[in-house]
């Protein structure tokens, strides 16, 4: 995949891409979240019998959503995020569904953060965010090595000092 | 009220050292103000007590004795809070100090400040005390403003918002219209039309229906019984009683409406205000409780027209500005420049604070069908959740077949609705500005200025691939924060977001012009 959509959209991706590990961090994460929900509802189905006929509907639905963000999120999500760094603006692709590029400008970024959440840790992954005034602004580049990330976000902070006004 | 004598003393003239500008203090009427509030919330309980002979026993003063306790309790938190807040306007900044137990130092920078917002209940202006918000950005969408001082004698007021505002003091205090003001707007008693139907009458209603009940029932009347009486209720049937409440209620609560309208509005005026190198777009608005809010036209990013989808064949319109630093969420919304009223007048108004030719006059192409298409889809998609949810219970004979057949009901109307929505589809670059309309239940057109995009996003789920068509998405510090062209069609998209955002995605489009030549290569 060269650009985020051939040629209906004529915005070139990203020039790097994530690590690989993170596939194994959305897997994760997908356990983590829907895994309680469904075990919930089995173990209701399972225990109550007089809502057993109700709960088909909904475990159906469960079961389908906790295959989908296992197998094929990670791998579908992998493909697409991409991100880049110039001097003047940060531009990342994301999503799997729903796929989204966006573009903030240096000279409107307010903070630039490296999160690193549990399974991301256990990863030895980083999520480098960059925030402009918007509170919708910012952008989220998820899956990067720590390293890479700290980097990152050191040399975006600099970057940014530089820029005057109140980046409103 | 209260003698002058309280503040005069503390705001001696501070033409002393800049360094050296004292500490000012609130009014100390607010602690009067208080306690008269509490006496007179107290008065119909006294006076069913003292002259109508009602039984002073628990159950029947309770209400009283909490209104007590709880007055009693503000006025003396209000003690406490004017013996520790005091505040300064030094050359650079305003500060203020506050809190008995946790001390706050809260400075604002002058230069930071967005807007000045003045407002007085009726019983503030019986005491002659005015109640001063000042707005910064970093706050915009916390729902809290930067700096509340509440509340200052009425001179103290206007003095701190011309300190704030960098206004000269003008010859006549208090005068309706200052030489350098330009009015664009007053109120038209007609406007009240406007404002008298919504949902929320009927909220009114109830709440005035239930106050009136209580009142009554502490001089000893039972409405409820009285309403009881006063018709055949089983001859009318359950359907006939509903149509009789939301009838009689509707009525009560338009007629609230009506009058909270006027009260609230009284004396209506937009005018703009231009003082040394900055203008300010000034409301000021009020019968008993006023508001005046000053808003720095240096901080306007743009203005938005909302048109309610029920009351759009009459043209209804609400007029906000896009601004950093006032709060979309306040209730008492500083960003309306207008009240809710004919859409003939906020464009006009509109033209007049952006300039013509007025961006939110452009015109807007339709989006292309496949919008609709993904519209109809997604309506289906919703319409199909409850039958989906009820099919099992139906087949297995637990539910009976009319609960499958209520839940189609959603559908038609879910279709109806994605129609709607699509021809409220439209997007342009007029000017400076960024024009994007949408918006179901409230077709919105906002107009934002492109200087003031700080984040572009396209985004493209897996539907819009497939009809071909994107999302395009403004974020900016001001208003809603990210403004939307949902549905543009795909090839248009980038170039529409290079427009939005000039020179911000150049460096990584390709093949610029080589589609149709819509987009600037430069």
């Amino acid at each position: 995949m060269t650009s985020v959509e051939a040629e209906a959209i004529a915005i070139r991706a990203p020039r790097l891409r994530i690590e690989r590990r993170a596939v194994a961090w959305w897997m994760l994460r997908a356990l983590s979240r829907w895994g309680p929900v469904l075990a919930a509802l089995v173990v209701s189905y399972a225990v109550w019998e007089p809502a057993r006929v109700w709960l088909v509907a909904p475990i159906v639905a469960a079961s389908a959503v906790l295959a989908a963000r296992l197998l094929v999120e990670p791998w579908w999500r992998y493909r697409v995020h991409r991100w880049e760094i110039t001097e003047r603006a940060t531009y990342a692709s994301s999503g799997w569904l729903v796929q989204e590029w966006r573009v903030a400008p240096t000279s409107r970024i307010q903070t630039v953060d490296a999160v690193r959440g549990p399974f991301e840790q256990l990863l030895g992954l980083s999520t480098l965010r960059v925030t402009t005034a918007s509170s919708y602004g910012a952008v989220s580049i998820r899956g990067l090595d720590r390293r890479t990330a700290e980097e990152a976000a050191k040399r975006l902070a600099m970057v940014a000092e530089l820029a005057e006004g109140d980046a409103t | 009220m209260s003698a002058p004598t309280d503040d005069a003393a503390i705001t001696a003239p501070t033409d002393t050292d800049p360094a050296e500008q004292p500490w000012r203090r609130l009014s100390v009427r607010v602690v009067w103000v208080d306690l008269a509030k509490t006496v007179l919330s107290l008065a119909p309980g006294v006076v069913a007590v003292g002259f109508f002979d009602v039984e002073p026993t628990l159950s029947t003063l309770w209400p009283l004795l909490l209104v007590a306790l709880f007055g009693g309790l503000g006025a003396v938190t209000d003690i406490v809070r004017w013996a520790f807040t005091s505040y300064r306007v030094t050359e650079t900044e305003i500060q203020r100090r506050t809190g008995a137990f946790v001390r706050r130092h809260r400075t604002v920078h002058l230069d930071r400040i967005r807007s000045v917002d003045t407002h007085a209940k009726l019983r503030h202006r019986a005491a002659g005390l005015r109640v001063v918000t000042v707005g910064a950005g970093q706050q915009n969408g916390a729902g809290e403003a930067a700096l509340l001082l509440d509340a200052l004698s009425k001179d103290d007021a206007a003095r701190l918002r011309r300190e704030l505002l960098g206004l000269a003091a003008p010859a006549a205090e208090n005068a309706d219209t200052e030489p350098d003001a330009e009015v664009l707007a007053t109120l038209r008693p007609w406007w009240v039309v406007y404002n008298m139907f919504s949902v929320w009458a009927y909220l009114m209603a109830a709440g005035l229906l239930w106050g009136l009940f209580w009142l009554v029932s502490t001089f000893g009347v039972d409405l409820y019984g009285a309403a009881s009486r006063a018709a055949d209720w089983d001859a009318l049937g359950w359907l006939g009683v509903t149509v009789a409440v939301l009838v009689v209620g509707g009525a009560v609560g338009a007629i609230g409406m009506g009058v909270n309208f006027f009260t609230a509005y009284w004396k209506f005026e937009l005018a703009r205000v231009r003082t040394g190198g900055s203008t300010h777009l000034r409301t000021r608005r009020g019968l008993f409780s006023t508001r005046e809010v000053n808003r720095d036209e240096a901080r306007l990013r743009g203005l938005s027209i909302g048109e309610p989808l029920l009351w759009r064949w009459m043209g209804m319109a609400d007029t906000n500005v896009i601004t950093t630093g006032l709060s979309v969420w306040d209730m008492e919304q500083p960003t309306a420049i207008l009240p809710r009223g004919p859409v003939r007048v906020a464009r006009r108004v509109a033209a007049r604070v952006l300039g013509d030719p007025c961006p939110l006059d452009a015109p807007l192409p339709r989006h292309p069908r496949a919008a609709l298409r993904r519209r109809l889809w997604w309506a289906t998609a919703i319409g199909m959740v409850p039958p989906a949810a009820v099919a099992v219970p139906v087949a297995s004979g637990s539910a009976s077949p009319w609960v499958l057949w209520a839940a189609f009901g959603l559908w038609p109307l879910a279709l109806s609705g994605a129609v709607f929505a699509y021809l409220a589809l439209g997007h342009a670059i007029a000017g400076e500005y960024l024009v994007v309309r949408s918006g179901l239940m409230s077709r919105t057109t906002s107009a934002l200025r492109c200087d003031a995009v700080s984040t572009i996003a396209v985004r493209q789920s897996i539907l819009q691939r497939r009809l071909g068509l994107s999302t395009v998405s403004a974020m900016t510090a001001a208003g809603w924060s990210a403004y939307e062209a949902p549905d543009v069609a795909a090839g248009e998209a980038v170039g529409f977001a290079a427009q939005a955002a000039p020179g911000l995605i150049d460096e990584f489009a390709e093949g610029l012009g080589d589609d149709g030549g819509h987009v600037r290569i430069d």
